[in-house]
């Protein structure tokens, strides 16, 4: 009996140790985000064992600060994919966090927020942002800071397909619901919502127009599951905000494309955009947006391979950034407009990567553009100029 | 010591279950690609936040049943394999727990993708079938019965 008892536990552990593996550190996920303050200086947010955590760097990310937590109570945190923490300034510095909370059913999730008003040394404890507390999904959170300074959050929800679902109605995807903040993210407003049957699995993109509100871009659904994109002003007090069709691929899918756009608006208003579709070929393409028509300039910025492209604009030069895969691992690849997004130049390798990347970011600070690049290896802030 | 043999003896099949889950790292992507001897090897992609992937398995799992001698069907998450509590609680909701399972071996999934099949852009479900001639055939999004019909 004893040995018998002996040669079970043995064979039993490497499972039990399998098991013990699921509870232990691992090497924070690979779902970043960075930006600079009015200061030049350059925060980076993660997550890392239940903590968000926020790093800076004072020399363009050569060096990072050891991390200080967002959250001191550790939770559960979405951090891959299309998932990923959030940071943004107010006017004076003030440090805005978000993120999604997974919660115990597939696909839930709570938004989640926290602010700093001292540089980061200290967070006000985390609040969830929706005042709807069903554990459904809210998550896919995007943040931005308007003009005013009001903290604007948009997140993909499901409230109204369950609703639906009861009330045995169709419905295709999920909400875009949002809100902000007036008093610098002590409170957020009740949600609104922005649209029904949207897609459920891509980041929403939010940039803000030369009027100082804020726009979203996102995946929404179209018929019966094509799976093109909405642009829409997230009005603040005043009226309805209305999401109007803006690409016109006519990709079907009834699936989850992991795969969220990007916007960037010039100062003269022109909106850039980068979106992803597959309907002959995986393709990225780049336009400028004319709500309820084809977008201008549109070009197939890249194809087989490419993903996750970012667009940054400033003055009348226009940056695309994207991962191009292949099997020795990851460049980080770049097209650059001059003439606000009619051309692009060739495209051009800035970096490489043997190891598993996340999206990149194009950011900006006093005129120089860099890409933060999250890898396996480490956190990489990349000048446009540079070469592998 | 009955007792504790006992409760080990009823531990076995959960931990068992659990330890088919096997990762897939990049250089093991060829031959997870090549050609069945006879019938159809069907590469069920899938995801843990992908809301059409469990239908579409249990589709996939019904024409298994209908054809098991053709049929050679697997499972593969591109979740990274770090994730396994939640994959595998997963895999056992949805009642897949029956076939290989693999899940990615990198904190990322294009590069898997991408050697899985370039024509892919990580959309899930999505669908390889590598048949014995070595042809194959690709489908992204939730299979209609015509595209399952296609498959066998």
């Amino acid at each position: 009996m004893r040995r018998l008892l002996i040669i079970l536990l043995c064979l039993m552990s490497p499972l039990l140790w399998a098991h013990d593996m699921d509870h232990m550190a691992k090497a924070p996920e690979l779902g970043a985000s960075a930006a600079f303050d009015s200061q030049g200086r350059l925060w980076v947010v993660d997550a890392a064992n239940g903590h968000v955590r926020l790093r800076h760097s004072d020399d363009d990310g050569r060096t990072l600060s050891t991390p200080t937590q967002v959250n001191v109570t550790p939770e559960r945190i979405y951090a891959e994919g299309e998932n990923r923490p959030k940071l943004a300034f107010g006017p004076h510095d003030e440090i805005y966090v978000s993120w999604s909370q997974p919660r115990a059913k597939p696909w839930t999730g709570f938004v989640r927020f926290a602010r700093s008003l001292d540089g980061g040394a200290h967070f006000s404890a985390p609040i969830t942002v929706h005042h709807d507390r069903a554990e459904i999904t809210h998550r896919f959170d995007a943040l931005a800071v308007d003009g005013k300074g009001r903290i604007v959050i948009a997140w993909i929800d499901k409230r109204d397909l369950l609703a639906a679902e009861a009330a045995k109605k169709p419905y295709l995807g999920a909400a875009v619901y949002y809100s902000w903040s007036d008093d610098g993210g002590v409170t957020f407003v009740p949600e609104r919502k922005l649209v029904d049957q949207s897609c459920e699995c891509c980041r929403i993109a939010l940039a803000t127009t030369p009027q100082g509100d804020v726009a979203a871009f996102f995946r929404s659904i179209y018929g019966d599951n094509i799976r093109d994109h909405a642009y829409a002003v997230l009005t603040t007090p005043g009226q309805a905000a209305t999401a109007t069709r803006a690409t016109f691929s006519d990709w079907h899918i009834a699936g989850c494309p992991h795969h969220g756009p990007g916007l960037a608006i010039g100062a003269d208003g022109t909106r850039h955009a980068v979106w992803y579709e597959a309907k002959s070929q995986p393709t990225i393409w780049y336009g400028q947006l004319d709500p309820g028509h084809a977008p201008h300039h549109r070009l197939a910025i890249a194809t087989t391979g490419a993903s996750h492209a970012d667009v940054a604009v400033h003055g009348h030069d226009v940056w695309v950034v994207w991962n191009q895969v292949s099997a020795a691992g990851y460049s980080l690849v770049l097209r650059q407009s001059t003439d606000n997004g009619a051309h692009f130049g060739p495209i051009r390798d800035i970096a490489h990567s043997p190891v598993a990347v996340g999206s990149p970011q194009l950011l900006q600070k006093n005129g120089q553009v860099f890409v933060a690049w999250n890898t396996a290896d480490g956190f990489r802030l990349i000048a446009t100029e540079s070469t592998p | 010591m009955k007792r504790l043999l006992a409760t080990l003896l009823l531990l076995i099949p959960a931990l068992a279950s659990a330890a088919s889950l096997q990762a897939l790292s990049a250089a093991e992507v060829p031959a997870l690609l090549q050609p069945p001897a006879h019938g159809e090897r069907v590469i069920a992609l899938w995801s843990l936040d992908c809301a059409y992937c469990e239908s579409n398995l249990e589709a996939l799992a019904a024409l298994q049943r209908a054809h098991p001698k053709s049929i050679e069907l697997i499972t593969v998450t591109t979740d990274d394999i770090t994730r396994r509590p939640a994959i595998e609680a997963r895999l056992r909701s949805m009642k897949m727990t029956t076939y290989p399972a693999r899940a990615y071996a990198e904190a990322g999934p294009e590069r898997i993708n991408f050697l899985l099949d370039p024509s892919w852009g990580g959309e899930t479900p999505r669908v390889l079938v590598i048949r014995a001639d070595g042809s194959r055939i690709g489908v992204s999004g939730a299979l209609t019965p015509a595209q399952l019909q296609k498959i066998r």
